[in-house]
């Protein structure tokens, strides 16, 4: 059968979901952790999805999204490379066509995407700070012993929520604990928490947006059942979160690799020989000039793939590039 | 040849041309500090103190940079280029900022502009001063300061046919007709470009946001060619006069882009600390909403941002701005729109 890849390589998971051509997934989506390494995890992907493939399946077309999208398109060969916006806009839109609002939280960013009529008319994401969003409710869960599971659950006994300040993730920690050894219930702060944040998102990333309905709420943080409510609650609305909520930025690049197959064909993947070749990154400091740019190089054995980091292009690939050019300018530092 | 340095960092964008064409006519040499690149910022950093905005660090840096190779630093204290209003009071102490942090700097030059008295910008008793610290020819002076108001004005006039200010620096000494050719060149998209221009022009702390918008086909507009009466016009609106000149030029500018239908978007790049910009850049905003929500988006750059994130929200606009395009051509003029994704 004909199949498209779509990978998602963030900061936090790294996720993978094949579409058959009529957008729909084809095996059980892939949500790994990326856990620093993302291209072990990927080889790692890539070999779990091959396991489940039959001889006469093939990929016709992979797209790459995330904040490693440069990176895991080199290594793959990917036809599409696009940013999280539109890989999460255009998988929202497949699952619920009249969706006016997305509401997206992952491990280190969070991003409101308003859409009409089906086309992206504004968004936001949150800035320097990244409280708020799923590492840091990682980080409390752990820190009360709870899987995060049942954190989320968790919230929903609350009969009370307690009101924590969420602007700041140190100062919601102080209010925790301040809260806690007040005597206030564990469900009541954790729902509390979930309120907090859940403000904070809507008064900093989706401040001065027209947030209507229909509402789709994705992303990791969309398993979080405490924080669905707080959405709910908030936004006196239905919170649609879509059945593949945690994929769906690799979800959106497999669409949008269909898309791309069929305007221009031919796909640029190299095959799932991938997962076992030995990739060699290192980074080094150019000496070029004083602005010292950290580049850094992806190689297959002696072929470089692929070089960035740079600011003035010269360690961009050229036709013959050996790799050898200017290499007295160097100096390792991995 | 006495040598005066000039640091490539703040009001150097908006008046090198005028500083440069004054000194040369004195028989000076003048030194600019080179483009910005990690080392100059780092020093920056190192030696600024803390609560100061980027820009303003990394006016240390450029200052460190000529330190120990000119014989004076031009750091002139602008107060007011315009009656009434007034500029950051941060670039009003930056001589006594850097005396106070920096040891063993070159004789600052730090003449003061206040023209917030009267109507009209004057720079002619400012030149006497500086001018008056080199020579005792009160004629040559003069002369100084009319060769100094002619490339101000050549200068002003390459801006309004659209050249940037870098660009139009180097057409102006007329080595540059590539910069000149690129801006004609029409690209897909056109976008308004806001900004301080020290921080838009410097493309190593806007992570070169100009040359990245080219490049994804998008032709980019800058307040540089907004004419001072068009701001003055545009802000009028607003329900309270602006007195900071340089937000005001931020307002004004904004108006006019909203206003301007053959702009496809406007982007807003702001630097983290920057007080002025904090309200000014809500206020936009608003007026944003108020125009129709035109694509608008804000960009904040701080010493740590990287570049990644820059792009991923470049590339969401751009990307946006195209399929509302597409989208739009699908849109018959009489009956219902026709949908097509």
């Amino acid at each position: 059968m004909d199949l498209f890849l779509g990978i998602d390589v963030g900061s936090v998971s790294t996720n993978l979901v094949l579409l058959d051509a009529e957008g729909e997934p084809y095996v059980q989506p892939l949500y790994l952790r990326t856990q620093g390494q993302p291209i072990a995890v990927l080889q790692q992907g890539l070999a779990l999805l091959e396991e489940q493939l039959s001889p006469r399946d093939r990929i016709c077309g992979v797209g790459t999204t995330g904040s490693a999208r440069f990176l895991a398109g080199v290594l793959v060969g990917a036809d599409v490379i696009k940013n999280e916006i539109t890989a999460h806009a255009v998988a929202a839109l497949k699952i619920v066509p009249e969706v006016q609002t997305i509401l997206e939280i992952g491990g280190q960013d969070s991003k409101i995407i308003i859409l009409r009529d089906g086309i992206v008319v504004d968004f936001a994401m949150n800035t320097v700070c990244a409280a708020g969003t799923g590492s840091f409710l990682d980080q409390q869960a752990f820190r009360l012993n709870l899987s995060i599971e049942e954190f989320g659950e968790k919230a929903l006994e609350a009969t009370n929520p307690v009101r924590i300040a969420g602007r700041c993730t140190v100062f919601a920690e102080s209010d925790m604990i301040h809260k806690q050894q007040m005597g206030h219930t564990l469900p009541d702060i954790i729902a509390g928490l979930c309120e907090a944040l859940v403000r904070n998102y809507l008064n900093n990333v989706g401040k001065g947006l027209e947030i209507l309905p229909p509402v789709v709420f994705q992303g990791g943080v969309a398993a979080n059942l405490g924080m669905r409510a707080a959405f709910q609650k908030a936004l006196q609305t239905e919170i649609i979160v879509p059945p593949y909520f945690n994929v769906m930025g690799a979800f959106g690049a497999a669409l949008l690799a269909i898309d791309h197959a069929a305007e221009y064909g031919e796909t640029k993947f190299r095959g799932f020989r991938v997962s076992e070749i030995q990739f060699q990154p290192r980074s080094f400091i150019c000496k070029g000039c004083p602005n010292a740019c950290e580049v850094v190089e992806i190689r297959q054995g002696k072929q470089v793939l692929a070089r960035w980091g740079d600011r003035c292009g010269r360690w961009g690939i050229t036709e013959q590039d050996s790799s050898q050019a200017g290499r007295s300018n160097l100096k390792s530092i991995s | 040849m006495i040598k005066v340095g000039i640091p490539r960092a703040l009001l150097f964008y908006f008046y090198y041309p005028l500083w440069r064409a004054f000194f040369t006519e004195l028989d000076i040499q003048v030194v600019v500090s080179p483009e910005t690149n990690k080392r100059i910022l780092d020093a920056g950093l190192r030696t600024a103190l803390g609560e100061a905005c980027l820009p303003v660090k990394l006016f240390f840096g450029h200052v460190l940079e000529l330190s120990g190779k000119v014989d004076y630093l031009f750091v002139p204290r602008l107060i007011s280029v315009e009656h009434k209003e007034y500029i950051c009071p941060k670039f009003m102490g930056l001589s006594d900022m850097l005396r106070v942090r920096l040891a063993n700097l070159p004789p600052i030059i730090d003449t003061a502009l206040d023209v917030s008295g009267r109507r009209g910008l004057d720079w002619s008793h400012f030149f006497e001063k500086v001018g008056s610290i080199f020579t005792r020819d009160r004629h040559l002076i003069k002369r100084a300061y009319c060769s100094a108001l002619e490339a101000d004005k050549n200068f002003r006039r390459l801006l309004k046919s659209g050249l940037l200010p870098p660009e139009a620096m180097d057409a102006a000494d007329g080595i540059s007709e590539a910069a000149a050719t690129s801006v004609a060149s029409p690209g897909f998209l056109k976008i308004g470009l806001l900004g301080h221009p020290y921080n838009l022009y410097d493309s190593y702390i806007s992570m070169n946001l100009i040359g990245k918008m080219r490049q994804m086909g998008a032709s980019v507009v800058t307040p540089a060619s907004v004419s001072d009466d068009l701001i003055d016009n545009q802000t009028k609106r607003l329900p309270k006069r602006l007195f900071w000149t340089l937000g005001k030029q931020m307002i004004g500018s904004a108006l006019t882009f909203f206003e301007n239908e053959k702009l496809d978007g406007v982007i807003y790049l702001t630097s983290f600390g920057c007080g002025p910009e904090s309200l000014v850049g809500e206020l936009v905003k608003r007026w944003a909403k108020h125009r129709g929500n035109p694509p608008f988006m804000m960009l904040t750059i701080d010493e740590h941002t990287g570049e990644a994130g820059l792009v991923t929200r470049l590339e969401a606009f751009i990307e946006m701005i195209k399929r509302r395009k597409k989208n739009e051509d699908h849109v018959p003029s009489y009956g219902q729109p026709v949908h097509c994704c």
